[in-house]
Order: structure tokens, then C-alpha cells, then sequence
């Protein structure tokens, strides 16, 4: 865990702006949403990010520069040619008020289902790499530790239950009340 | 202060206990015998304590009010709500009911109320106790 | 004495798990230990994987409410807020003022009954049964109070996408504050227990140590990262619900003691103060709750029916007793149940930090120091020892006994 370069906190449109400065079309798209609750109406952002699979490992090493994040999860969806990856993150915790939710989404292609691995910068990710490793397939290159996490060991192979295509799961591979346990 | 336990130990000496002796003050040796002492009289059983107001309990159907809208299957998460075509009204079996009350939010005509009744032990899980209709 | 200096010392492997009494989840450790200390742990997964992320992207939000409900039992409130919350995060649908608040009001009670069953817990794997009584009976009444005001003690189904299911009247209200200065008038009493007893003090000082470094770099979440000084809490962080209203602040270990150490010790003392706070919180919600609607759509089929035409991804997070807890969920604009529906619980980021934890203690500090992270179900346990080639099992109750004996060691 090195230092942050950056000093000061920035807004949210400052956080796009200072990925857009760094990587330009690369970045494809973002939208800032602001929420307010409650009753004095106090108000909270979320900003999602959407970036191209080459700058992956650079983003987050840039991120890491501005403050160092939090990362809650990392969750897959499957678009038909290719799989969502996003990586959810928040920044600036420790003041009141003050937290910043940022989500990056990195399309990977179906032909070529790898990406770079972030334990590294951030260890704590380990769990939820392996987690995507199991359940869409996606080969995760330099991860640590690639057991399986949550599925048991007698799992047929090729089987990827988060998936909506011919790979993922139609029915219950096995109903307690078939196998008479 | 070292032992800051032992005054609560002792106090707790001279306490009567607090749990409520349901059904009886030591569980009987054989079950059936005791429900017949219970029938002819001999032996008592101690209440349970009485549930609040809200409780949500056994689900009770009130048949002549439902117009089968089947709004009540759509939201159960469980599925123990089962339609009867001919007639247009419903089936609810209890052992796979989980007791959310969704389905008496959702009615439009209110006809499916929570009761407190909770003690529905049985062992067969189609029995007349457990299907309400 | 001469045979021992011609053989070689290697270390043995303990595999512990996967239902154990000190761990609440089913999960297998295969610790490598020489003599009584520990020198490496490995931890595995998955023995409870009940395929419910796959279950839910079947079904419609009001019945997936039901089933996160069940995805634990003691923290049953924070998964239905957090995919209410993910779901009005996507779809764009607002909450009125009172719901927030009433919201705020259960998922504190649930806070006080959850942080007083782990209490509960840890005095029963130092061996101080006595202790565990008088902490449960007081919960017995915070128990109470939670069955009168939603119908059921632990799977409390009182939320609705877009607010509550049951308003609090002004009928209820003196049962609250009843139960709340009976709580007030007795956390006296488990303060000097748990924290100036002597027992517990040489039992959980200085054992169990997570550090700052550690704490940031792996993620960890809720109590177990306070207790090492770390900042995050996500009511402090975010103004969600009602919380931006109310008077609320980063419960440390050196508001009590003066220095953070991160061992078992600081972990007792970050719950005991966040159940002030939680007592605090419930009546400044009273005082200050307005008036108006709990559910923003009464009508179910209204509701259902703007959920399958919006198409969006949202995510909602709440913190849990045991930490933060983030769902994400998205929907396709075409039909009713999400196109996926992401759950992260919050021991799933606190079981990395077990590794750095555990290494360097006893084996009869494996319970504590497992236990003081708070994991979260419960279960039974068998613990297989292997000697020069023969098995031998050592059961819940040797586990346990190792345990009290240490203290009865510790305490002559």
C-alpha cells in the first residue's frame, strides 16, 4: 500500500475527469447519479464507469494513486457475446458524509475470457476473484490461490452456473428429495 | 474490581426461575399417556404465555369473499398456494407456508387473515390440519 | 531423552471444520501447528452454498424479499433492506420520510439483539456459562419487544420495496420506551462485567491481533476493522435512510480505552458501545419521526408492473451488525424478475483477516479469536487430529473443555 499522490479529495465529476485526462477514449462512458434521503436531505453519489479491457490494470493502479479504495464486491453479468465484470469500490470513508461509491465495468469477450488479476494492489480481492473464477468461467492470469471456493469438489467441469447460455445451469444438478437423503 | 460476577451470582441464587413451565412443570415419560390424563381430567396443562396482537399465526380463508384474481399465487415465495380451476378459489398447504402474510396484504377483498394459532406439529405433511381451503 | 535429538521435528495439520461450535458458518481450517502454536492456516469454503443468488434471478422482487430474508437468521433484516434499497436504486422509486425512519428504528433493535447474542457467545467459549444467562435473558426482552411490533422474533417480514409493511402507532410506543430503560438502566451492570471482569481480561488481551495495515489491505468490514482502527461504517460514511438526520458518530475502541490494540479485547468493547449507540439512535428517532405515507406504491400489481418496464442496475448497501452488506441487482426492461442479483454478506470480506489473526496463537485460543470476528450461522463441530498416523477425533465438547481449561490454568 504506497502513499496516494494525489493530495486533495475531489467531487465526483473531479474523479471522472481525472480518469478521462488520464486514459481519454478509452473511457466509455460514465454518468454520475446523485441520491438524497432522509429528511434534511442530505445527499450521496454513485458513479458508474464504463472502461475498455486494455487499461484495465493501469485504472486501478491509478486509482489507487488518488486514495486507496474500498472494494465491496465484484459482480458478473452475462451480455450475450461478452461477460460484464464490475468492480464495485468507495472512496473517502472516514468523514461524515463524505463517501463516494465508484463502479468500473470492464466487458470481457467470450473468445477470450481472461483478465489481470488485482490482489497485488488490493489483497483483500482474493476471495471474490476466486468467486468469479467458479461461477462464470472467466480465467483470472496471476491470482494467488485459483482452488475452487464455494462449489464442491465432485462439480462436473464446464459447468458455470451464473451463465445464461448452453454452459450455465438449466435445473438443480441433484433434488434432495430424488436422491432420497 | 476482580470478580465483578460474583455479586450477580449470588443474587441470582435467591431468583425464581423465569421460564414458563409449558406444557408441564418436568416433560412427562410417555407422551400419550399424558394427553389421556389430560382428557380424563387427572393431569393439567400449563398455558403457553399469549402472543401479542399481529401474531402471525395459522392463515385463515374466508371462502365466500374470494373472486380468484390469483394475486396471492403471484407473490407467495413459497408456492403453497394452489388454484382450484372449477371452482376459482384456493388451496393453501401449510407445510409449505413460511407465514409472511404477504398474500393478505395483497387480496383485494380481504379474505385471508393471520390467526395465533402456532402449534401445528404434525407428522404427515398432507393431513386435513395442514390444508386450509 | 537421547532417542529426540536423533529424530527430526516437523509440524502437524489440524483440520478443523466444517461445523465447529466456535464458527457460526460451516467452514473447513486446515491449521499447521508445532506443539500448541500455530504456523499457518488455510481456510475453505462453500459447505452451506444453497445456490440462492440463482434462485432469486427466478422469481419476482416481493418474493425474492422473502427469500433474502432467509439467507441468515440473525441478520434477517439487513438483506431485505439492502435489496429494497438496490431495487429503488434502480428502478428510480422513492421511499417517504417515515418509512426511512421506521427502517432505522428495526434495523437498530436488530443491532442490539444481534450484538447481545454474540456477547452471549463469547462468554460461553471462555467457559463463563453464568454470564452467558444473564446476557440472554436481557435479550429476552428486546426479543419481545421485536414480536410485538412485527408479529415474529426473528424473521421479521416488515419490509416492502418502497417502505414498510407496518407503521408504529402511538399504542406501541410505551412498550419501546419501556424496553429501552430497561436497557439503559441495566448496561451498567454487562459493562462491568464483560470489561473489568478479570476473567475475561486475561483470556482476550493481547490475543487475536489484526492490524491497521492488515485491516485497509484486506477489506475487512464492520466491528472486526473498528476494533483496529480503521474508519468505516457505512451510516457515518453514507446519509442513507434516516441516518442523515441523527446524531451518530465511528464507534472506536479509544473512545473507552485510550490506545486501539485491534486483539479480542477492543472487539468486545467496540460492540458493548455500539449498543449505546443503538439505544440512543431508536429514541432520536422517536422524538424526531414526521408524519406520512410508510409505502410509496400500496398497490402490488402497480408496483410490479413499473419494475418490469424500467430497465437499470442499482446497487444498496446497509450496515449489517457484522459489518457492510451491498447487494447489486439489474434489470432488463422486459420482465419482472432481475437479470442478476448479486449478494456480498459481510463475513465474506471479514474471512481473510482470520489468517493473519489466528497465526501465533494457541490452539485453545482458536474459538475466542474465530468467534470475535462475529461469523454468521450456526453449527456443530468435529476436529481431526493426526498423530504419527493415527486419527484421533476430538470432538465439540474436547474443543470446548481445552478451551475452559485454559482459563482455569490462567486464572490459578
Amino acid at each position: 500500500m504506497n502513499a496516494p499522490k494525489v493530495k486533495e479529495q475531489l467531487t465526483p465529476e473531479g474523479i471522472v475527469k481525472y480518469f478521462k485526462d488520464e486514459f481519454k477514449t478509452k473511457i466509455k462512458s460514465s454518468n454520475v447519479k446523485k441520491h438524497v434521503e432522509g429528511s434534511k436531505k442530505k445527499e450521496y453519489y454513485n458513479i458508474w464507469i464504463k472502461i475498455d479491457k486494455s487499461i484495465f490494470k493501469d485504472v486501478i493502479k491509478h486509482l489507487c494513486d488518488m486514495t486507496y479504495p474500498h472494494l465491496a464486491v465484484i459482480s458478473g453479468n452475462d451480455l450475450k457475446k461478452d461477460i460484464e465484470l464490475i468492480y464495485h469500490f468507495s472512496l473517502y470513508f472516514g468523514k461524515r458524509y463524505n463517501e463516494i461509491s465508484l463502479n468500473i465495468s470492464v466487458d470481457v469477450p467470450k473468445s477470450k475470457l481472461e483478465i489481470e488479476t488485482i490482489c497485488d494492489w488490493i489483497p483483500g480481492a482474493l476471495v471474490t476473484e476466486r468467486e468469479k473464477q467458479e461461477m462464470l468461467g472467466i480465467k483470472i492470469i496471476g491470482i494467488p490461490d485459483s482452488r475452487r471456493l464455494f462449489l464442491p469438489d465432485d462439480w462436473p467441469e464446464g459447468v458455470y452456473p451464473w451463465r445464461k447460455d448452453d454452459k450455465g445451469l438449466q435445473k438443480y444438478i441433484r433434488n434432495l428429495h430424488e436422491v432420497k437423503k | 474490581m476482580r470478580f465483578s460476577m460474583l455479586p450477580q451470582v449470588f443474587a441470582q441464587m435467591f431468583k425464581k426461575p423465569w421460564t414458563n413451565k409449558f406444557p408441564a412443570k418436568y416433560a412427562p415419560k410417555n407422551t400419550t399417556k399424558f394427553l389421556e390424563d389430560v382428557e380424563s381430567g387427572k393431569a393439567k396443562i400449563n398455558p403457553p404465555i399469549k402472543t401479542p396482537e399481529g401474531f402471525r399465526g395459522k392463515i385463515q380463508y374466508d371462502k365466500d369473499k374470494c373472486i380468484g384474481c390469483k394475486l396471492c399465487i403471484k407473490v407467495c415465495p413459497c408456492g403453497a398456494i394452489e388454484f382450484k380451476e372449477k371452482e376459482k378459489k384456493i388451496k393453501i398447504y401449510l407445510s409449505r407456508c413460511c407465514f409472511c402474510s404477504q398474500c393478505n396484504d395483497v387480496c383485494p377483498v380481504n379474505c385471508l387473515s393471520m390467526s395465533d394459532e402456532f402449534l401445528l406439529a404434525d407428522a404427515d405433511p398432507y393431513s386435513k390440519d395442514l390444508i386450509v381451503e | 531423552m537421547s532417542e529426540q535429538k536423533n529424530t527430526t521435528k516437523t509440524t502437524y495439520h489440524i483440520p478443523i471444520g466444517p461445523i465447529h461450535p466456535a464458527l457460526k458458518e460451516p467452514v473447513y481450517f486446515e491449521f499447521e501447528i508445532d506443539g500448541e502454536r500455530i504456523v499457518d492456516v488455510d481456510v475453505k469454503l462453500g459447505h452451506v452454498h444453497r445456490a440462492i443468488e440463482w434462485t432469486g434471478m427466478r422469481r419476482n422482487p416481493i418474493q425474492i424479499l422473502y427469500l433474502a430474508e432467509r439467507i441468515c437468521g440473525i441478520c434477517s433484516f439487513v438483506h431485505p433492506m439492502s435489496f429494497a434499497r438496490a431495487v429503488e436504486n434502480a428502478c428510480d422509486i422513492e421511499v417517504p420520510e417515515r418509512a426511512d425512519y421506521l427502517r432505522v428504528i428495526h434495523g437498530e433493535l436488530e443491532r442490539i439483539c444481534s450484538h447481545m447474542l454474540w456477547a452471549g457467545v463469547a462468554a460461553h467459549e471462555i467457559g463463563f456459562d453464568s454470564v452467558l444467562f444473564i446476557t440472554w435473558e436481557m435479550r429476552e426482552r428486546v426479543l419481545d419487544l421485536t414480536e410485538y411490533l412485527t408479529g415474529n422474533r426473528v424473521t421479521k417480514a416488515i419490509m416492502m420495496i418502497g417502505g414498510v409493511r407496518r407503521d408504529i402507532t402511538s399504542e406501541h410506543v410505551p412498550k419501546i420506551k419501556e424496553t429501552m430503560n430497561y436497557l439503559k438502566k441495566n448496561f451498567e451492570k454487562l459493562r462491568k462485567i464483560y470489561l473489568e471482569d478479570k476473567t475475561f481480561k486475561i483470556r482476550s488481551m493481547n490475543c487475536g491481533i489484526l492490524t491497521y495495515e492488515d485491516a485497509m489491505g484486506l477489506c475487512a468490514v464492520g466491528p472486526t476493522t473498528r476494533a483496529s482502527g480503521v474508519k468505516k461504517d457505512v451510516r457515518v460514511d453514507q446519509a442513507y435512510a434516516a441516518y442523515g438526520d441523527l446524531d451518530i458518530d465511528y464507534m472506536t475502541p479509544d473512545i473507552l480505552r485510550g490506545k486501539t490494540v485491534g486483539d479480542v479485547y477492543d472487539r468486545i468493547i467496540v460492540r458493548l458501545l455500539e449498543v449505546k449507540q443503538s439505544i440512543e439512535l431508536i429514541e432520536q428517532c422517536l422524538d424526531k419521526i414526521p408524519s406520512g405515507d410508510i409505502v410509496s406504491e400500496p398497490k402490488i400489481p402497480k408496483l410490479l408492473a413499473h419494475v418490469k418496464k424500467t430497465a437499470g442496475e442499482g446497487i444498496g448497501r446497509h450496515e449489517a451488525p457484522r459489518g457492510e452488506v451491498i447487494h447489486y441487482v439489474k434489470f432488463d426492461g422486459e420482465n419482472e424478475h432481475p437479470y442478476t442479483w448479486k449478494v456480498r454478506a459481510s463475513t465474506y470480506a471479514n474471512i481473510l483477516p482470520w489468517i493473519p489473526m489466528l497465526k501465533g496463537e494457541q490452539i485453545a485460543d482458536i474459538p475466542i479469536v474465530a468467534a470475535s470476528t462475529d461469523p454468521c450461522m450456526s453449527c456443530t463441530n468435529r476436529v481431526g487430529v493426526i498423530k504419527d498416523g493415527n486419527t484421533t477425533q476430538l470432538t465439540k465438547e474436547q474443543l470446548h473443555k481445552l478451551s475452559v481449561q485454559k482459563t482455569r490454568r490462567l486464572m490459578r
